[in-house]
């Protein structure tokens, strides 16, 4: 446990007050292990998402990334490690666990035949979350989708479906967010949204676990990171951190450019410049 | 701190959205009922040879072989290709409600195209049962729904690729139409009619045209049920232990 600070907008009074909150692991994942039949393919890999951080699992394609998110969901039982969710063990209590978890799977759907505000029923009922007419419409607008409530979601763009199933994610107010990779194929302006949309949770105390292959993703809206490759964590730092703890790394500097070292240099220091499929 | 919502709650919105995506795909369900209803249709002048009670069973194999190969099957398929289930996974509900709700909605449309097929055989044929025998008719509709179903959930247990699912149930049931059908008029040779008599095709179909003309269930029959249930358990129990959840599973 440790106290940090919070800003946070009071909109009404169109000033910024900073207040303390006792922050806490809102995820915690204990020496995990996952295995595909004899492929290793996460190795003892720890960390923890405490509760107002935006905290990035940066790796490139292949590392684990969507295998250590698919244990703290439960889609996968792994070879060992412990997992707490809100203090919830995903194996003891795993209904609890996901009752206190939002997703954004990194291939997700919803059956394309569902209009917008089926989706938003069908989901707020999985979750228990009473949808007034006045919460479905604030949700709506919040996502501009007002427009297309009655759209199916198979007819909807890329950024719009993206929306809903960050909103989806959120119905129920989890205090852990898992985004696996929410911004790729997203044009540079849903990008920002997005990256916007993310800072407003953690600043709202939600803590969120977003796994990303993007190093300015990770430097532009991460407290923490955490870089994995081939199923282990390399380091875990602030990226100003990771950057200052790397820059004097011999790989560190020959990946770099124009003698200014970026968090990309530190990546390609660490994992190689091996190119993955 | 967030509580787990109640199961009920839970199953009326999946059974909610299930019978929504239904609705929306209402023209497939068409093309299900078509087969039965044209055979209705154009066997007509044989129907005194062959006994109305042998037509409608015929039909509503058929129907049920459709509903289970492809209407389930593909629906199924096509959820988990899409990432359905595994988003609906991560919410705090129990795994086998996912599955109850669909098979609700499966029960449904058995219950819709035996209807379909009782009103197109008393319109057309003139073929009509006692009441006994359109709730004999029901029920061994169900039963023998749960075989096609369970076949259904099979072919999708053994085969990951929606695509491939489709046209490996569309196959399967063309086959099982002109084998069965042909198969057990004879057409194909005593053998073949012996085999189709004891095949997922003959045991429901014999059950069903046993159940619909009240009196006329006799030991042969019993047999046939057996044989049934024994499919109905064999097939689904291989489909739900080699089911996987994700498409992209190795
Ligand atoms: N279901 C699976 N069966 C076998 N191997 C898998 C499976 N899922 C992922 N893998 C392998 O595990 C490794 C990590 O995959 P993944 O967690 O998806 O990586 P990332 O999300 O970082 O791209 C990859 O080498 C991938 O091929
Ligand atoms: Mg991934």
């Amino acid at each position: 446990m440790k106290t940090k600070m919070v800003t946070q907008t009071d909109s009404s009074h169109k000033q910024v007050i900073n207040m303390h909150v006792q922050s806490q692991a809102v995820l915690e994942v204990l020496n995990l292990n996952v295995k595909y039949e004899d492929f290793h393919a996460v190795k003892n890999v720890s960390f923890s998402v405490q509760e107002g951080e935006i905290f990035g699992l940066l790796g490139p394609n292949g590392a684990g990334k969507t295998s250590c998110l698919s244990a703290v969901e439960g889609l996968l039982v792994p070879e060992s490690g412990e997992i707490y969710v809100a203090g919830y063990d995903v194996k003891k209590q795993g209904l609890l666990a996901r009752a206190n978890m939002g997703v954004q799977l990194q291939a997700t759907s919803f059956q394309p035949e569902l209009n917008v505000m089926e989706i938003l029923k069908l989901y707020s009922g999985i979750y228990g979350v009473d949808l007034t007419k006045e919460k479905m419409d604030s949700i709506l607008n919040n996502i501009n989708l007002r427009e297309s409530r009655s759209k199916k979601f198979g007819q909807l763009s890329g950024g719009q479906q993206q929306r809903v199933s960050l909103v989806i994610a959120l119905i129920h107010e989890p205090k852990l967010v898992l985004l696996d990779e929410p911004t790729t194929g997203l044009d540079p302006q849903a990008r920002r949204q997005l990256w916007e949309r993310m800072e407003a949770l953690r600043n709202m105390g939600h803590g969120i676990l977003l796994t990303t292959h993007s190093m300015e993703e990770a430097e532009a809206v991460c407290d923490r990171v955490s870089i994995i490759d081939h199923g282990q964590i390399i380091n875990t730092d602030t990226p100003g951190g990771l950057i200052d703890k790397h820059r004097n790394n011999p790989e560190v500097i020959r990946a770099s450019r124009k003698g200014k070292i970026t968090l990309e240099d530190v990546f390609i220091g660490l994992t190689g410049s091996q190119v993955r499929v | 701190m967030q509580a787990i919502p109640p199961t009920s709650t839970v199953l009326s919105s999946l059974l909610r959205a299930d019978l929504t995506t239904q609705w929306r795909n209402r023209k497939s369900f068409m093309l299900i009922l078509l087969v039965p209803v044209v055979i209705l249709l154009s066997w007509k002048p044989a129907i005194d040879k062959l006994g109305g009670t042998f037509v409608l069973g015929t039909c509503l194999t058929l129907g049920l072989i459709a509903i289970g190969l492809m209407g389930y099957s593909n629906s199924v398929a096509r959820d988990r290709d899409k990432g359905v289930f595994q988003r609906l996974r991560v919410a705090p509900l129990p795994t086998w409600s996912i599955m109850v709700s669909r098979l609700a909605i499966q029960l449904m449309l058995i219950f819709l195209m035996a209807t379909a097929v009782f009103i197109a055989g008393s319109y057309f044929d003139k073929i009509t049962l006692s009441a006994s025998g359109y709730i004999m008719g029901y029920l061994a509709s169900i039963m023998g729904g749960a075989v096609y179903l369970g076949l259904g959930q099979m072919i999708v247990g053994l085969i990951k690729n929606a695509e491939t699912v489709h046209s490996t149930s569309r196959l399967v049931y063309f086959v099982f139409i002109m084998v069965g059908m042909l198969g057990e008029l004879g057409v194909l040779g005593k053998e073949i009619a012996e085999a189709v008599l004891w095949s997922p095709y003959g045991t429901v179909k014999h059950i069903i045209a046993s159940s619909i003309h009240t009196g006329s269930w006799d030991v042969s029959a019993s047999k046939a049920l057996v044989a049934t249930i024994g499919y109905a358990v064999v097939f689904s129990g291989l489909g739900i232990k080699w089911f996987k959840w994700s498409g992209s599973e190795k």
